[in-house]
């Protein structure tokens, strides 16, 4: 057996080169624009100088091994990390031009222009139409028409129609775990938000779930900005257009997935994708 | 390979060991359950655990059977014994307990002989029965110990009667005269059934005509008489609102009053009627008693009864139990009062406590910041649970029904004063000091519950642009409720069956009116009300005789621990419906 090559460890406090940038533009400009983004929980700095732009209309993926701030970074774009008691942070994360933690924001209102999918499915313990319509419902809309409607709409995009169509007013929870998931993304995109958070779906899933999630995945590529965060590297390479490589909390390169994955620029990178750590 | 080999064995065990060895290799070798050093093993452990269980499910089921044989038995009619003892004296009476007791030398020296030398055979003891010999009326006193010694013989006869009377208890006896309209009529069993039963209609009909006509007109007599006051301390005596009232309140109460005295009147009839229809008793020794027939409530030949007589006994006796009002100072008659005042009771509490509760636990567990307070504020919930309930009563009596009862009757109800309307014991107070004692029960309960709500199912909830609010609203508080209706049921079950704190704020031994009845505004919640729980502590320990009321304590407690079943296991249909519906939205 050889010897594994022996790869530099290195310390959250250590300095890291800056990030390798090469990144391919969707045409329509930027979805979400991070800019020097700090985090600390309490005493602890979570994650360093993150600036990525993320691309409208295209899969973004987030990896990195576990602990380097993937989840994060996710959960900073629609701050659901204000949970956290000592949050802290510096830095912007541009939407449309404003910052989202800048004075006098409707956290209420961002989190509605952004759905999110979460590592294990969590439907509510409801029916799948009360599921899907909930974000219109906190929101006020009663009128039955525009629930029916939203309720086909995003049950189809997320590839759940024909299954679901029959059962609409049965609990969501008496679903398999991949029609949950899948249940869970068209409540996220029920509101038609403008970027789509997620987070490992398909980690509590079945390969035949995943496929059907990352064919998902790639059906909703243009209509909405995707990130996604992911353990499986196979999984990135397959269904995202950029990747970010995220070590330490630091971003360590940013760039199209292909070049990510066969050629990437930073020799952690490398070590990374090709599997000697992580 | 075996482990065993024979060259190593000595010679004389070789061949049998051979033998093992063979077996093992066909059958394969026995595995040794207790390989390990005995501590290490959970066997002796698991022992004490299920001794321990087994232990405590036999004193429950024990207690339960003896309250249960005790409580079901009760109202089973007994046969009457006419005793005749040594000296001649008779008794008539329904053997109730017996049991082996040491005569005193007294006693001893007035024996003869021979029953000295049994007595001594049996190393000092006699034994003895307890008749229950009623006619208190008679005799002052309603049982009566009579030793195995003194009995010369016993009979049952066939024409002593157990006789249930509105006043004065049982009496035993025959029935030598009935007398109706003033005419003696021959006794048959027939005739007194149909006479008895027309006597207790006219004995209703006086009570009916008593309790709710007298009892409303002289409820609007005191309505009125206390509107007149009202005006006289809202605007003075002289004024002209107080004349105008006074004058108007004047005139109706003497119509009332005449409509009074026409009631009174008919009254006066049907007792006077009542009154030419009586029945004759004899008791053993020959004493008669005399009174009107409509005074027995219940009566039977005790020794001539066949098997459906005493089944058709047996539940009406369970039915005046459940549907009549208590007489002979609670130890006879039935307990609806007291049903009625523990079931409102448990209701208003559960009402005042159940979002007291819940809102705290929400407070404590959704929006507190989770610090040194918040934990401070948690473990003296937590301890409140802990305080002796009986403090609970003292605190209700002072705060609610003396300084927050106190406060109303001066604001609102001046014209009653100096007689308290809320400033006594009530309902209401009652149940707000039982929701101040059960609180913490719910409180620790909803916050445990809504504790166990997912993360998850938060973060998914406010991911989807809910507000915190909407979220506990929609998504934590229907997770939680099973939770939370757990701890309700507890509540409910430790409300119900308090009594100590309830002596203080509103229970009584006999309460005049239910606290919801026919006149406006029908709910009233200053009335002080009857309790099971009380009941039982009244006939058992507060009667004038505790011998009549042990039967009754083991009927009511029976009756009450039935009405804490039911209404928990309402509660626990409720909460298991729910469950369901949450876990897999049968909507």
């Amino acid at each position: 057996m050889a010897t594994a090559p022996t790869v530099a460890t290195a310390q959250r406090s250590d300095r890291i080169d800056p990030t390798v940038y090469h990144i391919k533009k969707g045409g329509q400009g930027s979805a979400l624009d991070i800019r020097d983004f700090n985090l600390w929980y309490g005493e602890n700095q979570a994650l360093y100088d993150n600036t990525i732009d993320v691309q409208k209309g295209m899969v973004t993926a987030l990896i990195g091994p576990s602990g380097c701030g993937k989840s994060t970074l996710l959960r900073s774009l629609n701050r659901m990390n204000d949970l956290v008691d000592g949050l802290r942070i510096s830095g912007q994360v541009m939407v449309d031009g404003f910052d989202i933690y800048g004075p006098g924001v409707d956290v209420i209102a961002l989190r509605k222009r952004m759905g999110m999918v979460f590592q294990k499915p969590n439907p509510f313990a409801m029916s799948i139409y009360d599921n899907v319509t909930y974000p219109l419902r906190v929101d006020g809309v009663t009128k039955k028409s525009i629930l029916d409607e939203t309720v086909e709409r995003a049950l189809r995009s997320a590839a759940l129609w024909d299954e679901a169509k029959d059962r609409l007013h049965t609990s969501a929870l008496g679903m398999s775990g991949g029609q949950q998931q899948r249940l869970c993304i068209a409540r996220g995109i029920a509101s038609d938000p403008e970027v789509l958070l997620m987070d490992e779906p398909c980690s509590a899933l079945d390969p035949i779930a995943t496929a059907k999630i990352e064919n998902l995945i790639a059906d909703l590529r243009g209509q909405y900005t995707i990130v996604i965060v992911t353990h499986s590297m196979s999984q990135a390479a397959r269904v995202s257009d950029n990747t970010a490589f995220m070590y330490l909390g630091r971003i360590v390169e940013y760039g199209d997935t292909g070049t990510v994955f066969t050629n990437p620029k930073v020799p952690r990178t490398n070590d990374y994708v090709t599997g000697r750590f992580g | 390979m075996t482990v065993t080999n024979q060259h190593d064995l000595p010679a004389s065990g070789a061949a049998g060991l051979a033998g093992v060895a063979a077996r093992e290799a066909t059958k394969g070798r026995r595995v040794r359950r207790f390989s390990a050093d005995l501590s290490a093993v959970g066997e002796p452990a698991l022992w004490a655990f299920g001794g321990a269980l087994a232990l405590g499910i036999i004193l429950i089921a024990g207690f339960l059977a003896m309250i249960a044989w005790n409580g079901f038995t009760t109202f089973w009619p007994k046969p009457i014994e006419k005793v005749e003892l040594v000296d001649g004296e008779l008794i008539a009476g329904v053997p109730t307990r017996g049991g082996a007791y040491r005569p005193g030398d007294s006693t001893l020296a007035q024996l003869d002989d021979d029953t000295r030398a049994r007595i001594a055979e049996n190393e000092g003891f006699a034994s003895r029965t307890l008749y229950q010999t009623a006619n208190f009326d008679l005799y002052g006193d309603d049982f009566r110990w009579v030793s195995d010694f003194e009995i010369a013989g016993i009979t049952t006869p066939e024409d002593f009667h157990y006789i249930e009377r509105q006043q004065w208890g049982v009496f035993i006896g025959r029935i030598t005269g009935l007398e109706v309209d003033g005419q003696p009529v021959e006794v048959t069993q027939d005739r007194l059934q149909r006479e008895q039963r027309d006597a207790r209609a006219r004995f209703n009909e006086i009570r009916r005509l008593e309790r709710r006509d007298i009892g409303g007109i002289n409820h609007l007599i005191e309505r009125e008489r206390l509107a007149m006051r009202r005006a006289v301390i809202r605007h003075g005596e002289d004024s002209a609102q107080a004349q105008a009232t006074i004058a108007e309140g004047t005139a109706r109460i003497e119509e009332l009053q005449a409509e009074f005295a026409e009631l009174q009147a008919r009254v006066n009839d049907i007792r006077a009627e009542d009154r030419r229809t009586r029945i004759t008793f004899e008791e053993v020794n020959g004493q008669q008693v005399e009174t009107e027939l409509s005074q027995v409530v219940r009566f039977f030949p005790a020794n001539a009864l066949s098997l459906p007589d005493k089944v058709g006994i047996y539940l009406s006796r369970w039915w005046e139990f459940v549907s009549a009002e208590p007489r002979e100072a609670n130890t006879q008659g039935g307990v609806l009062p007291a049903i009625f005042g523990t079931v409102a009771m448990t209701l208003l509490m559960v009402i005042f406590v159940a979002p007291f509760g819940v809102i705290t636990a929400l407070y404590l567990r959704e929006y507190a910041k989770q610090g040194r307070l918040t934990s401070i504020v948690r473990i003296s919930v937590n301890n409140l649970a802990g305080v002796p309930s009986i403090v609970y009563g003292v605190f209700g009596l002072g705060f609610f029904a003396y300084a927050m009862g106190g406060t109303i009757d001066q604001l609102f109800y001046p014209e009653a004063l100096p007689n308290p309307t809320f400033g006594k014991g009530g309902i209401l107070w009652a149940s707000l000091t039982l929701a101040l004692l059960t609180v913490p029960v719910v409180i620790v309960a909803s916050e445990e519950a809504l504790q166990a709500v997912p993360r998850s199912m938060r973060e998914g909830s406010l991911a989807c642009g809910a507000s915190k609010w909407q979220t506990i609203r929609y998504i934590v508080l229907p997770k939680a409720m099973p939770g939370i209706m757990t701890g309700m049921i507890l509540a409910m079950a430790r409300g119900a069956g308090e009594v100590a704190p309830l002596m203080l704020v509103g229970v009584v031994k006999l309460a005049p009116a239910l606290p919801i009845d026919g006149f406006a505004p029908f709910i009233h919640l200053d009335r002080s009300f009857m309790h099971l729980g009380f009941h039982i502590f009244d006939v058992g320990f507060q009667s004038r005789n505790s011998e009549a009321g042990i039967p009754m304590v083991f009927v009511t407690t029976v009756l009450l621990l039935t009405l804490i079943i039911t209404m928990n296991a309402t509660a626990i249909y409720v909460r298991n419906r729910l469950k369901r519906k949450y876990a897999s939205g049968e909507f």
